[in-house]
């Protein structure tokens, strides 16, 4: 089945109980993700300039250097855990990922002085907290009933469907995809736009990783 | 559509999401509750109950002498597997030889079962794990930074 | 009882108890009391991967546990600020309340060999339960003899210190799998490493917490 999905595999990396593997799909996901973190840590962030609807006017907000460091910072982590979470081959170990990539979008979000964004990151914090239960839950249940965690195994193994609908589940609340979704849109209102970037993009890849873990379970 | 209308304005509020997340997933938990849950009999890293200085956690082997045996996943993985399992320093021995409690914080001491799993088998795990706490650290000592002005 | 009726018991028993906590969050309407409900969310996922009741799983319940942790950590910070900045824009003066502080007699006359003790016991204990033990120690120092304040410059050197701690420990987890002959040097350099940043972390939130308790900003 691993093959069949992701193509064949081309090597693995042995880290005792935990195997990340590398087939030509994982692996262009792993280039893009590491690309794309190249990309936007050397990117130059903008300065924001609001029209005041109705005047003449404008108003142009700087974020400063602190904060701005502080995000490229949390946007490096979040794409290296993002290209982790492409190539594992560990159920427990891709959760992991998942929540170290949710943390740190938390974090993008979080360094910038502004109420309703703050709020909009509060509140997708909360689904991040509530999607740790499905999310770790789905590992556990996979791990009482068929006994293993890793992906090398589950192929030829039978999974319960509860485990794969609180998989889903749990990835959807972390990564705040579609019907979640108007949190992480109210951040983007936010100055700060290459950073905000690996946001969405985290989300998207994340979403594709699972895909394919859904349907080998 | 006036009802689509609504559904759309709700969705919009990043106020009401958690309460959304939570309702649309109180349906499965319903199912959960249901269901039967067959239990793997062969687990991997099972539990054995010995009576000794290391009890529960006494999974056999001297300590830099002989290996304890594990069930690892991939044990051709790991060539030094069973070693930490057995090893315990001197004063964690002289301790477990005069009671029968060590085992309790066997966690806390080098050496056992529980630090073979964290640190070797599944060292991964507890790596992301720490670098997830220390994100976690890093925005609370950030907004704690932006708070005092420094 | 069987393992399985055990294990078959208690899933129905956490999906319950799932049930009635998203229950009881989706009727929550206050910010605060939310964030309560969601660290009981992290109880029950603790639950969920202590069933299947294998040493592996033992070991799964840290990184669980940590996370849920680390999540309620950061988006209680954000609630903080964030209720800080509304106050701030409606024009609300914030001001520590005037009051007198107890002068708790013991916090003075505390022999401080207590904390000499817990250090040195959590360095012997290594790990991250020795770490929580020498940061006791450390945080029942600063709580009751040290005076002095946090400069920006003794902020960030604590936090480098907790970061070349943790990277010690990845030198070590590289090594089980490099030259698998060092693991003992491996395993005391992983143990090491975790009871410095465990402790200097725990260090840091003292000092912060003595701070608020003094009334002092």
């Amino acid at each position: 089945m691993l093959e069949g999905i992701g193509g064949e595999i081309l090597g693995v990396i042995r880290f005792g109980d935990i195997v990340p593997y590398i087939t030509p799909f994982t692996l262009s996901m792993f280039i893009l993700a590491l690309t794309l973190t190249v990309l936007l840590a050397l990117a130059k962030p903008e300065n924001q300039i609001l029209m005041v609807f109705g005047k003449d006017k404008y108003s142009l907000i700087k974020p400063t250097i602190e904060e701005m460091k502080f995000r490229r910072f949390m946007v490096i982590v979040c794409g290296l855990a993002l290209s982790g979470a492409m190539i594992t081959g560990d159920l427990f170990n891709f959760t992991l990922f998942v929540t170290l990539v949710g943390i740190t979008n938390i974090g993008i979000i979080a360094a910038v002085r502004r109420p309703y964004v703050l709020e909009a990151a509060f509140q997708y914090g909360l689904i991040c907290t509530l999607a740790s239960l499905p999310l770790f839950g789905a590992a556990a249940i996979v791990l009482g009933t068929a006994g293993t965690l890793s992906l090398h195994e589950l192929e030829t193994l039978s999974v319960l469907p509860m485990a794969k609908i609180l998989l889903a589940f749990g990835v959807a609340g972390e990564t705040g995809i579609a019907p979640f979704y108007a949190a992480k849109a109210e951040v983007f209102r936010a100055p700060g736009a290459p950073y905000i970037l690996m946001v969405h993009l985290s989300a998207i890849m994340v979403v594709i990783r699972t895909a394919e873990i859904l349907l080998l379970l | 559509m006036k009802w689509m209308d609504k559904a759309w304005m709700i969705l919009s509020d990043p106020k009401e999401l958690p309460k959304i997340f939570a309702i649309s997933i109180l349906f499965v938990f319903f199912v959960g509750i249901l269901l039967n849950y067959p239990y793997y009999p062969d687990q991997l890293y099972p539990k054995s109950f010995e009576l000794s200085g290391l009890y529960p956690y006494d999974r056999g082997g001297t300590p830099l002498k002989e290996p304890a045996k594990i069930v690892a996943q991939y044990p051709q993985n790991s060539e030094m597997i069973g070693w930490i399992t057995s090893y315990l320093t001197p004063f964690s021995s002289w301790l477990a030889s005069k009671t029968l409690y060590l085992g309790t914080t066997i966690v806390s001491h080098p050496g056992g079962i529980v630090d073979e799993i964290l640190y070797y088998t599944r060292g991964l795990d507890t790596v992301l794990e720490s670098s997830i706490m220390m994100m976690a650290f890093l925005i609370v000592g950030f907004l704690i930074k932006l708070k005092r002005g420094g | 009882m069987e393992l399985s009726e055990a294990y078959q018991f208690g899933m129905i028993i956490a999906m319950g108890a799932a049930f009635i906590t998203f229950l009881g969050f989706a009727r929550e309407k206050r910010d605060l009391h939310r964030l309560v409900i969601s660290d009981m969310v992290a109880g029950i996922t603790l639950v969920i991967v202590a069933i299947v009741g294998t040493d592996l799983a033992e070991c799964l319940i840290l990184p669980t546990l940590v996370v849920s942790v680390a999540e309620v950590l950061a988006i209680a910070e954000i609630l903080i600020h964030k209720e800080e900045l509304k106050l701030r824009e409606e024009g609300v003066i914030i001001s520590t309340p005037n009051y007198s502080p107890l002068g708790i007699e013991v916090f003075q006359s505390s022999s401080i060999i207590v904390a000499l003790i817990l250090i040195i016991y959590g360095a012997i204990l290594t790990g991250f339960t020795g770490g929580a033990v020498a940061g006791v120690g450390m945080v029942y120092y600063l709580l009751t003899r040290w005076d002095g304040k946090i400069t920006k410059d003794f902020w960030d050197g604590i936090s480098s210190v907790s970061g070349i701690a943790w990277t010690l420990w990845l030198v070590g987890f590289l090594l089980f799998f490099i030259v698998p002959e060092f693991w003992l040097f491996a395993l005391f350099l992983s143990g090491g490493g975790l009871v410095v940043k465990v402790a200097t972390k725990f260090g840091l939130i003292g000092i912060e917490g003595r701070d608020s308790m003094r009334g002092e900003s």
